[in-house]
């Protein structure tokens, strides 16, 4: 295999989406080069500390109610100014909420945004109306993601749970025998302990 | 069509029975990020061959039906699999092949 390649099934390797094949072909080649593996173990840490982040913000009401305000201010002087700032200083508004966003997700401890605090009403109604998305918690790039997904298709309805878990399940061979096959020695394995077990 | 009713009947059949047992969880009560997980992973299955999913759905059904302590157990192992850095992961790849072989 090819850098090229492996680089490519690297982030779907993160996410357990190669299948035995591939992943496979992944491991042997990262066995060989150095590079590949060095470009794995960041990816890996980096896909560690995403998952860390929270998947949304909101904008603290102060900062919102603030950025309006100097929107509507800036507004009211518009007719004086150049046709083109009627365009552009909305746009810099939605920009500057982007920006605080952004920041103030960076500042927020991780954890569910519905753990944290806001007591108001409007705050909680603009809560669960329309959750800024602005971090991504996936261990890759995804689509954004906005408050909770589309209705279920009947057969993702009935068992929901053997779809949260299917990753697991992909697995389960290998979890069921974990210890045991950890305990299986290899060709150049030095260890007096380790031995072959069928558990 | 004839997969989605068995899915679903699966799903219904398995649901019914963990219901009995009052651990499954409908849609509803996962949380928006575990619905988000279960959507992207049921596009996967989707897309995976029959015998592949009949191999997920007698994983699952097998899943269910261990006790929850031992449900945890396999929790903790993947997150403990999830956690293997590239070499560990290669090495532990290479000793399930080899443990594998010895079974059979």
């Amino acid at each position: 295999m090819r850098c090229g390649r492996a680089r490519r099934w690297m982030a779907a390797a993160l996410d357990d989406e190669l299948s035995v094949r591939r992943r496979h072909a992944l491991d042997r080649h990262l066995a060989r080069c150095a590079a590949c593996r060095d470009e794995m173990a960041v990816s890996g840490r980096l896909a560690e500390a995403l998952a860390r982040l929270p998947m949304t913000a909101e904008v603290p009401a102060a900062v919102e109610q603030a950025t309006l305000r100097r929107v509507r201010m800036l507004a009211a002087d518009e007719g004086e100014r150049a046709p083109w700032l009627r365009v552009f200083v909305p746009a810099l508004a939605t920009a500057g909420i982007v920006v605080l966003a952004v920041l103030g997700t960076l500042r927020l401890p991780s954890g569910r945004p519905e753990a944290r605090s806001g007591t108001s009403q409007t705050a909680a109604a603009r809560r669960s109306e329309k959750p800024v998305a602005v971090a991504e918690a996936g261990r890759t790039a995804r689509p954004a993601r906005r408050g909770r997904p589309p209705g279920p298709p009947p057969a993702l309805a009935a068992a929901p749970e053997l779809f949260v878990d299917l990753p697991l399940l992909h697995n389960m061979e290998k979890l069921e025998h974990f210890d045991a096959i950890r305990m299986t020695t290899l060709d150049d394995d030095t260890s007096g302990d380790a031995r072959q077990s069928n558990g | 069509m004839r997969r989605l009713v068995l899915v679903a009947s699966l799903g219904l059949a398995l649901g019914g029975a963990s219901a009995a047992r009052g651990q499954s969880r409908a849609w509803d009560q996962l949380t928006p990020e575990e619905q988000w997980k279960a959507w992207q992973n049921y596009q996967r299955y989707q897309q995976l061959p029959e015998p592949k999913r009949r191999l997920l759905d007698q994983r699952f059904e097998q899943f269910r039906a261990l006790p929850p302590a031992e449900q945890q157990r396999l929790r903790q192992r993947y997150e403990e699999y999830q956690r293997f850095d590239p070499a560990q992961r290669q090495r532990f790849e290479e000793k399930y092949r080899r443990w594998k072989a010895g079974r059979h």
